[in-house]
């Protein structure tokens, strides 16, 4: 287990290295300007070309070593060491452009927490409704309730999530006086937007879980216990489900990662100050600083959930790291 | 099983974690939405509308505007009285003496020359240096200090030292001294030298570029770069708590996109104190959640209201159904960009570099229809470039009309008439009139009003057209390299002078995406500036103006901008107060909002009227 963990974490610089490299080119090769606001009024000539020549803009290969080292916190250490001015942050990923008076460090502080705890939140809801409506449609396979079960997953994949939040929105706030609209921060705020991004989780747990379920109900163990008299539903949860939740488990790492690093839509029905928006949004504006910022911490994210779904397995399921 | 639960659990204890650690404050006393985030806090830097409303509510320029009346007269501000000379050349600004800043610190004149040289110094680079430029030697310091940097940037890397940067910044400083028309007799005193007679210097005290700064807050973030010799600046002054202000509130908490907050500033005595204890600024990008959010109460006043479904909100206010859509006439203009130079993009031949074509293009359009029909939110139908009526003492000029056959003619007489009777126009050369393509971006129906112009214009001269939709970025670089036949493109008055729009079509000017040169128009503006008779200038700028809309046709002018808030009425129909109502919400052209006039009607909003 150390081994794995050692040899995963040796891997990751290479494979940030790798996607920093890609961002850069691609990002890079955005059209317009990344100082100026499209929309807004021009400065003179001279001022814009300062601003390009003071964040490397006039020059790709120096922009792209200049930032490499800020953002590895090679730079920190350096100044560290040397005694001098080291940046604020270790890894200190820059300035917006859009938004002046932020960092590209303040940026994600302030919203990943947001975006980790409403992907938390609906992971844990799409678990509770997916895990039990797939026990249901297990049970009695193809009876009126596992249809039922189809059907509400089959919704929940297919019902784009603006159309799921603006209802949600339209009914509760708005028509019924519950719930609120554009918050965030209270617990009452998470509520609709946890749902919302839940659905399609809840859909697809709920189907692994079925098809996992089914698979080991009619395994001999089952039926050893069975004889032996255990109660239904002990046979169900003590010894079924823990081996028909395997998948669900190898599932869970993605759906985490995806869920935690935000929707650019619920966030945007739902006015979550997320980081799914800066994804988006920072494309659009060309905010060089944040696209690779925004990219290096949700590869980075994605690494360490990968890593922790594979220890996680293992500790679940002894059994896979003998083999 | 238990492991799987031990899974489950850690997770539940994370996000209980994660929830305690963020609760949001109690909620304020106004709660008003934008649409979109502020850029930036710092005076000089802004340029958006959102980020100016902020900055007037945290400081206080030497001058206000009376933005509650109609012609937004000139109020003292931090200056409680002024001297202008008979020339029109010197300003004199007397500061009051119990000015204060939000630390205590006393407010002096020195501070104003500090922040308006930020606004001056190419290192800091504002949106709006020309409006400075106006101040006698400024535009003679901007270069010099562009020069200095320039010069600075190409000696060899061992001389680029921390201390030959500092050397430079001091030589920079008495270089602005010595240049520049600001002087400060004494700490109350603010003498300011103009370059030339500019009646509108006043009010453009009151823009937002002009507020001032505390000195030593902004000088704790700012530092020069030894490779380059420019003066850094770091933003973090702008959040809370760093940030010290002279205006009505201070700034008690930032949060990115979720909540900016004022509060009363306890150290303020000047003329406007706020009228509310503290408020929230709430950004809501989407416009069906924002309007929903106003709806369900969880805010007063909804800044900019865009919504797609404006026209039945709008209907539902005719029918007496509702009474919180408010419609404001803008100080701007939407229009089209003509490419006026002689080929699109370097390449083919460019038929608009023919003012008579521009002008046909623009006499075949029903401009009504397309505003009524098209948008469906009946603005003013536009025929010339500045509002009319926005500008006291502004005559403006007629502009074109719709008139089919002066439009045929128009055609005709640059040559372009139909020779082979398949209906399109040709050249002597018989070469057919190009398919003219219509530059837009996505969003905001430019689309749907580039469409119906296609049609009348194949109904009225024969020739036709195609959409180009691209990104705003991509859009941007194609105005820019001059690839386009026309776009889409509008403009906002800054300040209440005809130049604000009229300088546009300056040949040199950052925001000219036409590649309009013209140096008879120019010297008619220039000849407009050295006038001292206001009056009479005012007449020269509307026949420079006249030029641009009847003769020359650098962009084609559609309709003038509106703008809605959605907030309740102070008053009921009955006259009697409306409790959750707002009062002192600005309804003139120019959108200048001060929050600290914002107060909401006390009582309880649920209870019906009598």
């Amino acid at each position: 287990m150390i081994g794995l963990i050692a040899r995963r974490l040796a891997q990751a610089p290479l494979i940030l290295l790798a996607i920093y490299t890609i961002t850069f080119v691609l990002a890079w090769a955005l059209p317009g300007s990344a100082v100026l606001n499209d929309e807004g009024r021009r400065p003179p000539p001279e001022v814009i070309a300062a601003m390009e020549a003071r964040y490397n803009l006039d020059d790709p290969a120096s922009f792209y070593l200049e930032y490499l080292y800020r953002a590895s916190g090679a730079m920190w250490a350096v100044e560290t060491v040397r005694g001098g001015e080291p940046p604020a942050f270790i890894f200190d990923f820059g300035p917006s452009f859009r938004y002046e008076d932020w960092s590209v460090n303040e940026l994600i502080a302030s919203s990943l927490p947001v975006s980790v705890t409403l992907g938390l939140a609906a992971i844990v809801l799409a678990l509770a409704i997916g895990v039990t409506a797939g026990i249901i449609g297990a049970l009695r396979p193809n009876s009126p309730a596992d249809v039922a079960t189809l059907a509400v997953a089959l919704i929940g994949i297919s019902l784009p999530s603006f159309v799921v939040g603006t209802l949600l929105l339209m009914i509760f706030p708005v028509w019924l006086g519950v719930g609120t609209v554009g918050g965030w921060g209270r617990p009452q705020d998470m509520i609709l937007p946890a749902v919302t991004l839940s659905l399609p989780f809840a859909a697809y747990i709920a189907r692994l879980t079925r098809m996992g379920m089914i698979d080991v109900l009619g395994a001999d163990y089952i039926r050893t216990a069975r004889a032996k008299g255990v109660p239904g539903m002990r046979v169900v949860t003590r010894h079924a489900l823990k081996n028909a939740f395997l998948p669900v488990l190898s599932y869970l790492g993605p759906a985490c990662a995806f869920a935690m690093t935000g929707s650019f839509v619920v966030e945007r029905v739902f006015n979550v100050p997320g980081i799914g928006q800066h994804f988006v949004n920072a494309v659009k504006n060309k905010d060089l600083f944040v696209i690779m910022g925004i990219t290096l911490i949700y590869s980075g994210m994605l690494i360490l959930l990968n890593l922790l779904v594979d220890v996680l397995y293992r500790w679940v399921d002894p059994r896979i790291d003998q083999s | 099983m238990t492991r799987i639960l031990g899974v489950l659990a850690l997770l539940l204890v994370l996000l209980a974690g994660v929830v305690a650690s963020d609760r949001p404050g109690a909620p304020a006393a106004l709660v008003a939405i934008e649409t979109v985030d502020m850029n930036t806090l710092d005076p000089q830097r802004m340029s958006h509308n959102q980020d100016m409303r902020v900055g007037y509510a945290l400081f206080e320029g030497l001058v206000r505007w009376d933005v509650l009346s109609e012609d937004m007269r000139v109020l003292p501000g931090a200056a409680r009285r002024w001297e202008i000379s008979d020339d029109g050349l010197t300003y004199t600004f007397f500061l009051h003496e119990g000015g204060r800043w939000s630390n205590g610190d006393p407010v002096r004149a020195s501070d104003f020359v500090y922040a308006w040289k930020r606004g001056i110094m190419p290192d800091s680079a504002s949106d709006y240096v020309k409006l400075f430029q106006l101040i006698d030697g400024a535009s003679e310091f901007f270069a010099f200090r562009t020069e200095e940097l320039r010069a600075y940037a190409g000696r060899p890397a061992e001389e680029r030292t921390p201390e030959a940067a500092l050397a430079l910044r001091a030589r920079c400083d008495e270089a602005f001294g010595a240049m520049v028309g600001l002087s400060t007799p004494d700490e109350l005193t603010l003498r300011v030298r103009l370059e030339r007679p500019a009646p509108y210097f006043l009010s453009l005290c009151a823009f937002a570029t002009f507020l001032p700064v505390h000195p030593p807050t902004v000088e704790g973030w700012t530092s020069v770069d030894a490779a380059t010799g420019v003066i850094e600046q770091k933003h973090g002054w702008t959040k809370p708590p760093h940030l010290v202000s002279n205006g009505p509130f201070v700034l008690e908490r930032w949060r990115f996109k979720r909540e900016l907050r004022l509060g009363r500033n306890p150290m303020y005595a000047g003329p406007f104190p706020a009228r509310s204890e503290s408020l929230s600024i709430v950004v809501i990008e989407d416009q069906n959640t924002s309007v929903l959010a106003f709806e369900s109460g969880a805010a007063d006043i909804h800044m900019d209201l865009e919504a797609e479904y404006i026209g039945d909100l709008l209907a539902q206010v005719e029918r007496g159904e509702r009474d919180d859509i408010h419609r404001l006439e803008t100080f701007g203009t939407y229009f089209w960009n003509f490419n006026c130079t002689p080929s699109v993009g370097g390449a083919n031949a460019n038929p608009f570099a023919d003012a008579r074509v521009r002008r046909a293009f623009a006499l075949a359009l029903d401009k009504r229809s397309l505003v009524n029909d098209v948008r469906r939110s009946r603005e003013r139908v536009a025929r010339t470039l500045i509002p009319p009526n926005s500008l006291a003492g502004y005559r403006s000029p007629e502009g074109l009309g719709h008139d089919a056959a002066r439009a045929r003619a128009e055609l005709a007489s640059a040559g372009w008439t139909d020779r082979d009777g398949d209906g399109v126009p040709e050249n002597e050369r018989g070469e057919r009139f190009p398919v003219v393509e219509l530059l837009c971006t996505p969003v905001g129906g430019h689309a749907d009003l580039a469409l119906a112009m296609a049609s009348m214009w194949e109904r009225t001269l024969g020739v036709r057209s195609k959409l180009a939709i691209k990104e705003t970025k991509v859009f941007r670089n194609t105005l820019d390299n001059r690839g386009y036949m026309m776009s889409r493109g509008g403009w906002y008055g800054d300040y209440l002078d005809p130049l604000t729009f009229l300088d546009l079509h300056r040949e040199r000017d950052g925001n000219n995406d036409r590649g309009y040169a013209d140096a008879a128009y120019e010297a008619m503006l220039d000849r407009a500036n050295t006038e001292p008779d206001p009056l009479r200038r005012l007449d020269m700028l509307a026949e420079a103006e006249r030029y641009t809309v009847e003769e020359t046709m650098p962009v084609l002018p559609l309709y003038h901008y509106d703008q809605y808030y959605m907030y309740r009425p102070a008053l009921r129909r009955d006259g009697t107060p409306n409790p959750g109502g707002v009062r002192g919400v600005s309804k003139h052209p120019r959108l200048v909002q001060y929050y600290f006039l914002f107060e909401k009607v006390p009582g309880d909003a649920s209870e019906p009227a009598s």
